[in-house]
């Protein structure tokens, strides 16, 4: 069904990070923002994503923000910063989704819904790290990846389903002893991200927890709020609820406070 | 989402977050359609994998369970939860309660009449008498050995010594309990479960093209477990005595399990004995009896009765019954398939040495069957994805195979859909012994297609 020969093709198509986006983050690593701006408007594409992304309702905006230079103003390091990786990876989602019923838009304002949240979870925590912000923008890259390999086996996925409560994850695992979230530290890796994203990305799969005690939290974090987030119906008719297994005993110590920070009632 | 059905046994896998809105989306109009189709005796929705739901996110399911209850009177109900869900679920539904709670799916099991286990002592207690009462009676009926305790304290003096019981049952919840004619495979024995006043109605409530499909793919055990048949009138063994004299023609046999004839006259069994059907006080008299299991045809499938021949319509479908075949396997063990001959003959295995087979019918439109010879190896490869680890199980293995017998059926029955024929498929049955297949098979003239995987061969054969 999927060969690792598929898996590397998957990988060999994704292009390496462009000399705009590489100067990009590194002023904003060092907190230029205003020169970061200059250069992120040479790449229209990215102007376009970043206008886009952030006049949308969940970053609840007033007035429509346009010049980048104002909108990383406004975002701040950091959440610039994830915005650009967000955009990085929204470059690898397909033209037309065929497994999962999504488009250019809900991608993009599913990224969105998890990079906010993933901010109101790390205020809560009181952590700053700008890597561990910019962590969150790789986990949807699975979904992408899911998509690439999955895309033209949908019915084959559906009968296997019928038979076995089996997540796509676990399929891939099993034929090609590659997970998405190894696949996801593989992408990670060619664009130079640092390795503690790709750290967290891989405990937050919540089947192999990281011995390190932070990085193995923020993992249970960032996997209940995956699931909090793809248990809304948009996700749910777009057929993500279940791409991955819910790891419920991995996230039951922090479920109490994730549940009060998020107000669920 | 639909549910995964496995020995008679429907389950729903929600996760995550079960609210009004979730909930909704998670199972549509087609997903009630397909589980009202679906030929289960116990339908579940699992919340192992959901860690918050309201009345709301629940209520969807309810109202699913309601209508399956309305249709095929199968169990119901929820399992797999902690005593926080538990007592969550008790509060919506307090006065409501129709459907079943059980703690987990074992537990689910044991009250699904699932003799794949063998008879379990089992710790029972339920601050309701009734319900003490309801799960004694139904746990005895099902053949395992209920230990029932009156008191909480009682309860966890015995529940520390855990090892003494197979299975402790305390947050389980009886609603109302199955009473159609579900069926399951054991082995290669077809079970049929029946349950309370047995009269003219069995006529319409069994499915007597599926009994005579499931003859033709080589089927030749049928058991009623009858434990809790409360009485049969007239019409009822005039009905039985018909499937008696059908099933002789297969050489098949039909056995009764656990009939009291307390309500019953007596001449009734003597008629049906007549008849050629036999009577068993319980169902491990004959599962656990592999000679006798052999002697009542629970492995041998001689003697077919009809030869039918194959015809234009089926041949012409014949690449989709060999795609639906081919990608199922490729799409198991990942390897590629390489078609080597077809010829129409009878069929014609070759080495017989390390290999298994299965065969599973259709009917409707078209009628037929599919039969399929796997090397033990590719069978095992196949079988890993759904395992998840490699096995030397033969049980395993062959029940794993029914499974991807019944995905090849399944898929067969999209393809046919797709061209506007309308098939249904039997349960498949599996073979470790390839002489056993051939009886069934080696009379039969269909088309044989040899296949190549990985340098193994394959064959498919496809009959009437």
């Amino acid at each position: 069904m999927i060969t690792k020969a598929k898996i590397n093709e998957f990988i060999k198509k994704i292009p390496p990070k462009s000399e705009i986006l590489r100067s990009t983050i590194m002023l904003l690593n060092q907190g230029e923002l205003i020169k970061a701006a200059k250069v992120a408007t040479e790449d229209l594409a990215l102007s376009a994503y970043l206008r886009d992304l952030v006049n949308k309702p969940i970053y609840g905006f007033a007035n429509e923000v346009n010049e980048v230079s104002q909108i990383f103003g406004i975002l701040g390091v950091e959440r610039s910063q994830q915005s650009v990786y967000n955009y990085m990876i929204n470059l690898l989602s397909p033209k037309n989704w065929h497994f999962f019923k999504l488009n250019k838009t809900s991608f993009s304002h599913l990224q969105a819904e998890l990079s906010t949240s993933w901010h109101k979870i790390l205020n809560h925590l009181e952590i700053k790290d700008k890597e561990i912000q910019n962590s969150i923008t790789l986990l949807p890259s699975s979904i992408i990846i899911s998509e690439a390999l999955f895309c033209d086996k949908k019915d084959d996925v559906e009968l296997l389903r019928s038979a076995s409560d089996i997540d796509l994850n676990t399929i891939l695992k099993r034929l090609c002893g590659m997970d998405l979230f190894d696949i996801a530290q593989v992408i990670a890796t060619k664009w130079e991200m640092d390795p503690t994203i790709s750290k967290i990305i891989q405990a937050s799969s919540g089947i192999k927890p990281s011995e390190d005690e932070q990085i193995n939290k923020l993992g249970k974090w960032m996997h209940l709020l995956l699931f909090y987030t793809l248990s809304k119906p948009t996700y749910i008719e777009a057929g993500l609820n279940d791409f991955i297994e819910f790891q419920i005993d991995y996230v039951d110590d922090i479920y109490e406070d994730f549940a009060t920070l998020m107000e669920i009632q | 989402m639909r549910a995964i059905i496995k020995d008679g046994v429907g389950v729903f896998h929600p996760q995550g977050f079960l609210d009004g809105a979730s909930s909704t989306s998670i199972l549509s109009i087609d997903d009630i359609e397909a589980t009202l189709k679906a030929n289960a005796g116990m339908i579940l929705v699992s919340l192992s994998k959901v860690i918050f739901f309201n009345r709301n996110g629940l209520d969807a399911f309810v109202k699913m369970f309601h209508k399956v209850r309305e249709k095929n009177h199968t169990t119901v109900g929820f399992c797999d939860y902690d005593q926080k869900k538990y007592d969550a679920i008790m509060k919506f539904y307090k006065d409501e309660l129709f459907f079943s709670l059980f703690e987990t799916q074992e537990i689910a099991t044991l009250f699904a009449s699932n003799y794949s286990n063998q008879t379990k002592n089992v710790l029972v207690y339920s601050d309701d008498k009734s319900q003490r009462a309801a799960m004694a009676i139904e746990l005895h009926d099902n053949g395992h050995n209920p230990i029932v305790v009156q008191t909480k304290e009682e309860f966890k003096a015995k529940s520390a010594n855990e090892d003494a019981y197979d299975v402790i049952i305390s947050n389980t919840y009886l609603g109302q309990m199955g009473q159609s004619i579900a069926t399951r495979v054991t082995g290669n024995a077809i079970i049929y479960t029946v349950s309370s006043f047995l009269d003219a109605d069995i006529g319409n409530t069994f499915n007597i093209e599926y009994h005579n499909n499931s003859l033709n793919v080589g089927f030749r055990l049928f058991i009623f477990d009858a434990y809790k048949v409360i009485s049969m009138n007239i019409h009822a063994l005039n009905f039985f005595s018909k499937l008696a004299s059908s099933a002789a023609e297969y050489n098949a046999t039909i056995c009764f399990v656990g009939l009291s004839f307390d309500k019953t006259p007596i001449s009734f069994k003597e008629t049906l004995e007549d008849s050629g059907i036999m009577f068993f006080e319980q169902m491990d008299d004959i599962l656990q009896n592999k000679e006798l299991l052999d002697e009542l045809g629970g492995t041998s499938t001689a003697n077919i009765k009809n030869k039918r021949a194959l015809n234009k319509e089926i041949v012409s479908k014949l690449p989709n019954f060999i795609g639906a075949t081919v990608q199922t396997i490729e799409m198991m063990t990942n390897a590629k398939a390489i078609k080597e001959t077809a010829n129409v003959h009878q069929i014609d295995i070759g080495d017989k040495e390390n290999k298994v087979a299965s065969s599973i019918g259709f009917y409707g439109d078209i009628d037929g069957m599919v039969m399929l010879v796997f090397p033990l190896e590719i069978a095992k490869k196949a079988c890993e994805l759904l395992i998840g680890e490699t096995t030397d199980d033969q049980e395993l293995i062959l029940d794993t195979l029914a499974e991807l017998v019944n995905i090849v059926g399944g898929k067969v029955k999209t393809l046919l859909g797709d061209a506007h024929i309308s098939v249904d498929i039997t349960l498949p049955r599996t073979y470790k012994d390839i002489n056993g297949f051939l009886e069934i098979a080696s009379n039969k003239k269909g088309v044989q297609v040899d296949l190549s995987f990985n340098n193994d061969s394959f064959v498919f054969f496809l009959t009437r």
